[in-house]
Formats: structure tokens, sequence, C-alpha cells
């Protein structure tokens, strides 16, 4: 099959990651190449696609069980049995010593936990919600702002699944209803806030914080 | 006769960059600006002008020639617009230039074959285009190299051409 060099920079320029010179090299690139156009094309109309349908067509990728065995299996090649045993006394002794110290953090802290595991280059402070146990959805979610002119996407998941995104360049969204129709009662969920510059380059990346609500009665 | 052949030619320009002139028009104001379509218009209408005036005289290609006039009539639209909303219109991290997808006959066919795939492509598709990781984020996950992770990419690309070109 035919290949162009300037294939590579399909998906990147679709998703705003080029910088300006790039991008105009990659468009005249386009507009002089029909292969290239048709790739473009193609992968358009794909990630359209996964875009709008994606909680549908990727309800069975991300079952909790196979990211387990995919983390499990270099961990256990990681170590020695004996190396194992040494470690799982350790890890003993330090839960003796959390148990004891747990039930004295307790004062009736909500639960939840950030996920730090994405963030890249500079962090964003998230504001609200970060309580878990909410009495109804959510209807605003704040975060710090990070100086004029940026670009924030807050990404709103059901577990591991994207349920809603929006752009703005305020610090703070509020949903409208038919998005909070989106959530139920004591599901888990979880929000996260990009920040891009004017250029529409990621400059920083918040963690991701969990939320629940029950409905009061 | 000379002019017929000319007539021709420039139907045929038209015919083929029409929908390349869309593409970057979408891409740039977003289909949600119902103007996309007078602007290609416009700017088709500009071309087939300036190629019978004889403005084009070859010193680049013609793709180079028709892109020229695109950008320009872009960069106007936005500064039109800037002008009156005060903001530029905001760069979607990610916006469609297809319109429509969500309820086609054709985009659901497209889905189901995308859910027809083996595990290890769908991963790759639902990390890096749904939830917009970076080459390296996926390839760090999936514990493979990222060049594994454009491979995969296209190949399910490729089984899924069968299905689109039909």
């Amino acid at each position: 099959m035919k290949k162009c060099n300037y294939e590579n920079m399909i998906d990147d320029y679709l998703f705003d990651r080029l910088d300006d010179k790039q991008k105009e090299i990659f468009e005249e690139h386009y507009f002089n190449c029909p292969l290239c156009y048709e790739r473009l094309e193609e992968r358009s109309e794909m990630i359209a696609v996964i875009k709008t349908q994606g909680s549908e067509i990727f309800r069975d990728v991300y079952a909790p069980a196979r990211t387990r065995r995919t983390l499990l299996e270099p961990v256990l090649a990681f170590l020695t049995p004996r190396q194992w045993a040494v470690a799982a006394v350790s890890a003993a002794l330090i839960l003796v010593v959390a148990i004891g110290i747990i039930p004295n953090l307790k004062t009736g802290s909500p639960e939840f936990f950030i996920n730090d595991d994405l963030v890249r280059g500079s962090s964003i402070t998230l504001i609200s919600p970060v309580i878990d146990n909410l009495n109804q959805v959510p209807s605003e979610f704040r975060w710090q702002a990070l100086g004029e002119n940026t670009e924030y996407k807050l990404f709103i998941y059901h577990e591991e699944d994207l349920i809603w995104s929006t752009t703005t360049t305020d610090n703070s969204v509020t949903l409208s209803e038919d998005i909070k129709d989106l959530m139920a009662p004591g599901k888990k969920y979880s929000w996260q806030v990009k920040a891009f510059s004017p250029e529409g380059t990621l400059i920083a990346v918040s963690s991701r914080v969990q939320f629940n609500f029950v409905i009061s009665q | 006769m000379e002019k017929r052949k000319k007539d021709i030619e420039l139907d045929e320009i038209v015919a083929k960059y029409r929908p390349v002139v869309s593409f970057r028009v979408k891409k740039s104001i977003g289909v949600q600006t119902p103007d996309w379509e007078d602007v290609v218009n416009e700017i088709m209408i500009n071309v087939v002008e300036k190629l019978k005036k004889g403005e084009f005289r070859g010193d680049s290609s013609i793709g180079t020639f028709i892109y020229t006039i695109t950008s320009r009539r872009i960069i106007d639209f936005i500064r039109k617009k800037s002008k009156v909303l005060k903001h530029a219109p905001e760069p979607n991290p990610y916006l469609s230039p297809q319109e429509h997808v969500e309820n086609t006959e054709r985009a659901r066919w497209i889905a189901d074959s995308i859910k027809k795939l083996k595990p290890k492509y769908k991963e790759v598709l639902y990390l890096y285009y749904y939830q917009e990781l970076s080459r390296e984020e996926v390839a760090k996950k999936l514990k493979i190299s990222p060049r594994r992770v454009s491979e995969r990419v296209n190949y399910a690309q490729k089984l899924l051409r069968k299905v689109m070109k039909e």
C-alpha cells in the first residue's frame, strides 16, 4: 500500500495538536495529495463515530478485571518468590500500623480520592465538587484559573467512560438539566480539567477527582 | 471548441476540490456555524473566477493555489466574526468536520464494525481517540511501543476502510 510521510500528521491535525506552521504545511499538503485527503476524511469519520458513540462501542473494553490482569503480570515477574515473602511481611507490618492509625483519621470525612496518574506539565487545582456524597447532582464545576486567555476542557466520567465534555474560557461550568440527567445517584463519577493555550497546546492537566451523590430525602 | 474544453476542465477542478475546501472550512469554523456552506460557495466561485481570468499561472500547483484562496477567506471570516463576538470562534480540542454522524445508518454501521474489532485494536482506539491520550501515554499504559500504537490504529483503520467504502 502506498504511504505518504505526511500521514502521521493526520491525528495531530484533527486534534489540533499541530503548531500554526505545521498546520499550514499539512493543510497545503492535503490540498495537493489526494491520498492524504482520503485518509484524513476516513480518519475524521472514524473519530467522529468514536467520539459520539464511544460509551456504547467500548462498553466491554475497560472492564476493571482486564486492567488488573495486564497490570499484575509484569509486577509478579518483577520479584523472586523469596523477595515476595519479604515484601509480604513488610506489607503486613505496614497494614497493622495503618489499621491502628486509620480509625483516628476517620472523622466522618467523605470518601473521595485523587488519582493523579495523568498529570503532565503544571497542574490545575480543582475547587468543587471535591467532596463526596453530595445530596444532589452537582450543578457547578469550578477550578482555579490559570491566567488570561486559557481555554479549559472539562471531562466528566462514569467509571472509565467519558460521559460528557465541554470547552470554556471561564474557570467554571454550570451543567444544564439534560447533562445532569446523564448522572444517577449512587454511581461513581469523576471529573478532570485540561487547560489549553490560545494556540491549542495542552498546558496543564488536573487530577481526576471522584464524586457521587445521593438523593436527599 | 477551445472554450468548451476549458469549461470541462473547470468543472473537474470544482468537483475535485469542493470536498477538500469544505473539509478545511468546516475544520476551521465549525459545522455548528451555519455559514460554512456559504463560505465554501464563495471560495469556489472565487476560484472559478480567478481561473477564468487566467490568474493561475502555474508557478505553484493548482492545489496550493486553491489552498491559498481558501485560507485567506477563512482568515477574513474569523476576523469579521471576532469583531462581532469579541472572541474568535473557539478552537475546539476536537471538532469533527463530519456532520450528522450520530444517527445515520452509516455511522451505526461503522460503530458496529469497531465493536467487532479484536480487543487489542479496540483498546488502542479507546485510549487514543476516545480518551484523547497521547501516543506515548497509550504506549505506556498498554506496555507496547509508541510505534506499535500507530500500527494498531492504522490496521484498525484499514479494516474499517472496507466498511466505509461501501
